[in-house]
């Protein structure tokens, strides 16, 4: 039986985070993953992370994976692909099925990071091809590249539904809806908002009565439901549909875990003490696998496994460890708050902590009413080009801050405010807050560049990328056509990382309407 | 039923009336109903296990990955009781399926 120091089960952001941070303080380390590839669901993500700067924000998933990998390779981490855990002892002995064959592997410490599975919901149909989980469909986009389908209904209105949604616009599908029991979107503002001004509609209270098709999805009726959760007769939709994606939560792996004899909680999460430990010492869950939450903080507590077990195991002297542990503790808390974080999951919120009023629109349609927007501290009109921060609910996120390179744009030392725009500094109109916003809300607004004119510009991630000349429309928050709108330049810098910068001529008093463009005439 | 008597066995939940939704397979691997699973319930399986081991949902291909939270609140449902009041089956190694083959051919580590 072979021996190492640690043994992470499980290759994506926490178990790599856990793999590294381990070996950097000289443990050996060997990692094993099911899959042929390294990174879990980072590879999937191709979309650009929440958070500051030291969340490594404004990155995109797959590059912060290529860079974990990297790390790893440099801190000499055994990577095992195609390898699957499928025993775990009390005695921290760990069983591999790997080409063929099974080994048995001893460790002195154990990290599960084997992340989560997607929950699912039976309805009349369910099984026919054509029904997926939204993490599904992602693999098929962004690892495989296929698309999954053409035109799409998503059930699920939380952030994976809603950013899963927006990756099915970017690969060519049509998005119908977007379905969620719950009265309120239960994602990001910001996110829901990229759908609705591509003029995906939101049915919220509503779930699917069934999906319809021989031999494969042809189309899926939703029904609106009561105070009771019941359907309410006569509420039917019905849309043509040959893909339904099914976003409704995940849970976590555990199960190797379970079998160590972890202890768990009343929800069925593993019980973890500080660094993730579990009832049975020496063995440590991370990640998803230990409960649900996002990517950024799946790296955070790998890492935080990792120095309890370097410690525990004599690589860090107590002194080290407890600044290492205040460190990732604090940068784990700033992810933690605002209006989605675990503690406030499920208050109806009214205003932000700044006392601005919740758009309900927002919450119900996924869109801003173009007269809330002067509600926010970030809409707030100017002369010349000028920010517009459409980030409306307490969200830990600042890059809008951290890009300006004159101060335009203030956050604050508190991560979930909202972004402030300071009129007393000048924009230059570089574009850097527009691409680096995560949540493609901030939009240049220059009412005075020609008479009668507006020039908006907008974050940009279709293809194909528009010309300067192209003639179209421009479209309100909500995707409503709002008048023809001619293309003035699309900037792409490799400082925007992939984000084109779309900039439209629109009648000056569309300027704070018009939010995003469709080629061709409405 | 209560949450803390549906172990006992002198209960009854009363006859299996047939519901809309009893067709609808919710263990894929092994084509088990949301039928299929109540009337084991009203059959005197009050708990995940016997559930389980009467109709092997859950020991498929996926292990329990797709159907477990579904068999969990239909179980829950007919109990009349929160799914969170049900105990968790048991993990048991291999998590995965493996074939006989390999299961055999076991090395003592790389
Ligand atoms: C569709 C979708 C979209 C998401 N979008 C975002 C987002 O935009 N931003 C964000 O921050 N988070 C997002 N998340 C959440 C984020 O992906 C996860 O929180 C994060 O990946 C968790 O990291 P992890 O390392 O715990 O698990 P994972 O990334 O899931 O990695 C676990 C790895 O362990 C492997 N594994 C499991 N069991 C075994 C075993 N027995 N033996 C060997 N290997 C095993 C798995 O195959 C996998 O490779 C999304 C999740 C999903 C499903
Ligand atoms: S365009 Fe440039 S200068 Fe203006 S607010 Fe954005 S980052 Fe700052
Ligand atoms: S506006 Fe700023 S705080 Fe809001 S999502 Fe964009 S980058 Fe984050």
């Amino acid at each position: 039986m072979s021996h190492y120091d640690m043994i992470v089960v499980g290759a994506g952001p926490a178990g790599l985070s856990a793999a590294v941070q381990a070996a950097s303080h000289g443990l050996r380390v060997a990692v094993f993953d099911e899959n042929a590839r390294p990174g879990g669901q980072l590879f999937k993500q191709i979309h650009k992370f929440f958070g500051s700067k030291e969340h490594m924000a404004k990155t995109r998933g797959f590059n912060i994976g290529t860079a974990l990998l990297q790390e790893a390779r440099d801190t000499g981490v055994t990577v095992v692909l195609d390898a699957v855990a499928v025993g775990l002892y009390p005695n921290r002995e760990v069983v591999v099925r790997a080409g063929g064959a099974v080994r048995h592997y001893k460790a002195d410490a154990v990290v599960v990071a084997a992340g989560a599975s997607e929950n699912t919901v039976a309805f009349e149909g369910w099984t026919l091809p054509g029904v997926m989980g939204a993490g599904a469909a992602q693999t098929m986009m962004n690892i495989n590249r296929v698309r999954p389908g053409k035109r799409v209904l998503m059930l699920g209105s939380g952030n994976v539904g809603l950013v899963v949604g927006f990756q099915l616009l970017q690969a060519g599908c049509e998005l119908v809806a977007v379905a969620d029991a719950a009265p309120r979107i239960g994602g990001y503002g910001v996110h829901a908002a990229k759908l609705a001004r591509c003029g995906v509609p939101f049915y919220l209270s509503h779930t699917i009565l069934r999906a319809e098709g021989t031999g494969r999805v042809t189309g899926v009726v939703i029904s609106e439901l009561d105070a009771q959760w019941r359907p309410k007769s006569g509420s039917e939709k019905h849309f043509d549909a040959d893909t339904i994606c099914l976003a409704v939560g995940l849970s976590p792996m555990n199960q190797l875990l379970r079998m160590a004899g972890c202890a768990v909680r009343e929800n069925g999460d593993v019980l973890c003490y500080p660094f993730g430990e579990t009832s049975v010492s020496g063995i440590y869950a991370a990640g998803d696998a230990a409960g649900i939450e996002e990517a950024s903080s799946a790296m955070i507590g790998g890492r935080l496994a990792a120095i309890g077990a370097a410690h525990r195991l004599g690589y860090l002297d107590a002194q080290t460890l407890a600044a290492e542990q205040a460190r990732l503790e604090g940068m784990l808390q700033s992810l933690r708050q605002g209006m989605f974080a675990p503690q406030n999951r499920g208050k109806a919120a009214q205003s932000t902590d700044e006392g601005c009023p919740l758009s309900s629109s927002l919450l119900g349609q996924g869109y801003l009413r173009d007269d809330e927007i002067a509600n926010y501290p970030g809409c707030k009109q100017a002369k010349g080009v000028h920010p517009v921060i459409e980030c409306t609910q307490n969200i830990p996120c600042n890059p809008c801050q951290d890009v300006c390179p004159k101060g335009c744009i203030r956050v604050g030392a508190n991560i979930v405010a909202l972004p402030v725009v300071d009129k007393t500094a000048t924009c230059t109109g570089c574009g850097l807050c527009v691409a680096a916003c995560p949540g493609q809300a901030v939009f240049l607004v220059d009412e005075d560049a020609e008479p009668g004119f507006a020039l908006v510009t907008l974050p940009y991630e279709f293809l194909p990328i528009p010309k300067a000349g192209d003639k179209g429309t421009a479209l309100g928050r909500g995707g409503q056509p709002v008048c023809p709108a001619e293309v003035v330049r699309c900037k792409s810098a490799s400082a925007y990382d992939r984000t084109s910068l779309l900039t439209i001529r629109v009648p000056k008093e569309m300027g704070m309407r018009a939010r995003f463009w469709k080629g061709g005439a409405a | 039923m209560s949450a803390t008597d549906w172990n006992d066995r002198i209960c009854t939940l009363g006859p299996f009336e047939p519901a809309p939704g009893d067709g609808f397979i919710v263990c894929r691997c092994v084509e088990i109903t949301q039928g299929d699973v109540r009337r084991a319930v009203h059959d005197g399986m009050f708990t995940l296990h016997e559930v389980r081991r009467l109709l092997r949902c859950g020991m498929g291909l996926c292990q329990g990955q797709i159907c477990g939270r579904l068999v969990r609140g239909i179980v829950a449902k007919e109990l009349g009781v929160s799914p969170t009041a049900l105990e968790e089956v048991t993990a048991r190694a291999p998590m995965r399926p493996v074939e006989m083959r390999v299961f055999g051919s076991e090395e003592a580590g790389a």
